[in-house]
This record gives C-alpha cells, structure tokens and sequence, in this order.
C-alpha cells in the first residue's frame, strides 16, 4: 500500500493546488467538518476550509467522492476520531440547506 | 497516514482538466486503489482510452498508456493484449466512444472475450463537445441537438454486453465509490473481457441545462435511477421501469481469446487443425 505521511494530529486536511471548490465534500460530509471559503486565486473564486476537524469521524467519504484529489482523511488506526453528535449532525443539515442558496450555485448555473 | 495517490498519476499534470466535481476522477481513484490492492506493477498495467472527456484518463496515469482515436480503444487494446498476453490492458471509453461510434468493436470484444478490463464511463451525454444526444441520453432531457427533449430510448448497455457474449458484466454508480472498488476489484481478477457500465455525473454540459446545476444534484439522481440487483429482481416489470440494476450481473468461465490463438499457433507450428 502506498502510503503519505499526515500533518501531525490533523484528521482532515487539504491541498487546495488541486481544489475546484465543487462543493461534494461538503454537501456529503455528514459531521459539517467542512466549509468553503473564498479564494480569488482559486478556479471558482472559493476553497475548501476545514472547520471543525475536532467533529470529524473518519467516515472517509469526502476523500473517496473528491474528483480532484484535494482532500485527504487521516487512517482510523493513525487518528482518533470522534463520535457523531447530534451538534455536528444539526451542523451538517444546516450546510446542506445553506449550500442550496449559496452564490456559487449562481456561477455553476451561469 | 493517508492514501498516496501520487504514485500512481502523473503529478506534473495536476489539477485535472476535468471540470469541478467531475466522476470521471473519482473513477480514476477507484482504479488507482483497486491497482494497488492487487499489486500490480504499474509497467504491467497498459491504459488504453478514446476520445472524450474520458480519454484524459489515460494522461493522468502514470503506467504505460495509449491515447488512441474515435472508439478504436478496443481495437488498439486487442492488439495490445494481443502483442503482450501476459500483460494487464485496462480500457477507459464514455459512453459516446463505446456504445456510438465504436459500438461495433465494443460487441466484438465482448464476443471475443479477449482479456480486456473495459470500463465504460457513462454520463448520458457528450460532455466534452457540449452536450449533444448520445445513445444513452434518457428520454425528455435537454441536448443541443434535442432541444424539444429527447425522444431517444435509452441503451441499456449492460443487455448489449450480454448479448454479445462478455464474460463478467457490471455495473456501478460512482456515487458509490466503496462499491465501485468491490465491483472493479472483481473485474480485475476475471480472466476474460470484463464489461463494467459506470454511471457517473456531468452537472456542467448535462445538468446545468436539466435543472440539476450543482454536482450534488446531478449524483442524488443518479442514486434515484440505480437499485442493487437483488432488490430489481423482486420489483415488478412497471417498477422496473426507468431504474438500472447495479453489482456484478455476469460472471462465467469462458475460454479467453489469447489462449485461443495460443492454440492456433501450436497447431500451426505442427501442421494442423485447433483441438477444442
């Protein structure tokens, strides 16, 4: 197996050269960890920013749907993760239900 | 510690050409993974693509690779595998390369069962030329060429597969990449031409114009259009209707094309005829 070394106690983390800021990760994420801030350099003007790294679960799914091998989640056994919480899932609702009114939809419609 | 993809692609050509949130990439680490569960050598693994959006998949890869014309990939890979049998041919085609203009070598390949991992990547459109009709478009979408909607009906290409005589068929959605690595994994190890129809998105040439502009929209109607095959067995034939069975559908032993022409060779050497 190949393997790349993490940032020290970091369980999610982000290489935003190859980020296109499409917004999957953040839609699927089901703690909320993730969020997109603005980005004048990058391709559509915003990133990926992760937020609440203390929330992440290791479920792995934004590193598995990411077209653009932007995002990387630390191995179970190297991490400890924690657990999901009502909060975090209230959280992940909310972005869901904010993505669908956010300007970059605008951008992707154009 | 993380999965290195690095290893395995062509970092100088990052990011990718592909449009934000495209499948075609998490298609590409689904074969990344599924190469290096197996362990194979990457001077072992020959990528062979078309043309399409898809075709970038061989450029992005670091093994011995084939950018090759219009729906010929199967063509040149029977060559390849051909030239080589003991190597691994993986072929990437999009659903115009495979099933429209080299629909004929696709049937031929799989009549063959030649040793070939033919993946088709299917986003029902042509992306790359900004979305005209291709053959499996569903029905009442908007195309440039099908501005009223399209009145089309859908190839279901994993039928044609099994028409044509593929030894191991699948199909997979990459909203489901866990499962798309399962399935490849199995593909990988058949001996014989294994046929995977992949679903995957384009929100930017198929979706924007559908009313599904964001990349996650595109994906939950994907999901709502995919049932795994045990439950599409028990659903009746108007259930049915519209929605795709997903998992490995085929899976046999066949004689394969290469230890065929094995034969033909022995014989030829020794003046006579291919015992069967």
């Amino acid at each position: 197996m190949a393997h790349m070394e993490s940032p020290q106690d970091t369980p999610v983390w982000v290489n935003t050269n190859n980020c296109k800021a499409c917004n999957i990760c953040v839609t699927l994420c089901p703690a909320g960890v993730l969020g997109m801030i603005e980005a004048d350099t990058s391709i559509l003007g915003s990133t990926i920013s992760v937020d609440y790294p203390d929330s992440c679960i290791g479920c792995n799914a934004c590193e598995l749907s990411c077209p653009d091998f932007a995002i990387y989640v630390s191995r179970k056994k190297d991490f400890k993760f924690a657990k999901l919480s009502p909060d975090s899932k209230q959280r992940a609702d909310q972005i869901v239900n904010e993505n669908k009114c956010m300007s970059i939809k605008g951008s992707q419609n154009g | 510690m993380a999965f290195d993809y690095s290893k395995y692609l062509r970092t100088d050509k990052m990011p990718t050409l592909w449009c934000w949130g495209c499948g075609d990439g998490v298609i590409l680490k689904s074969v990344i993974r599924v190469i290096d569960e197996l362990g194979w050598d990457m001077d072992d693994v020959c990528i062979v693509s078309g043309i399409g959006c898809s075709g970038r998949f061989s450029s992005y890869m670091n093994a011995n690779t084939v950018h090759t014309t219009h729906g010929r990939a199967i063509a040149y890979a029977t060559g390849i595998k051909m030239a080589n049998p003991d190597k691994k041919v993986i072929v990437i085609t999009g659903d115009g390369d495979g099933s429209a203009i080299g629909g004929n070598h696709t049937i031929h390949g799989c009549r063959r069962n030649i040793d070939l991992k033919h993946i088709i990547i299917n986003n029902f459109i042509y992306g790359l030329t900004n979305s005209q009709t291709s053959p499996t478009t569903p029905k009442g979408m908007w195309t440039v060429t099908a501005q009223r909607g399209n009145i089309d009906p859908t190839f279901d290409l994993c039928k044609l597969a099994e028409g044509a005589g593929a030894s191991f068929i699948a199909r997979e959605s990459m909203t489901n990449p866990t499962k798309l690595e399962k399935v490849l994994k199995k593909g990988f190890e058949h001996k014989g031409y294994s046929f995977f129809d992949v679903f995957s998105n384009c929100h930017i040439n198929l979706g924007r114009k559908n009313k599904m502009g964001q990349a996650k929209e595109t994906l939950d109607w994907i999901d709502s259009r995919i049932v795994s095959k045990s439950k599409f067995e028990k659903f009746t034939p108007e259930e049915q209707d519209g929605k795709y069975p997903t998992g490995v559908l085929r899976q046999e032993e066949q004689d394969e094309y290469c230890d065929m022409y094995k034969k033909v060779q022995y014989a030829s050497q020794n003046n006579e005829q291919v015992k069967f």
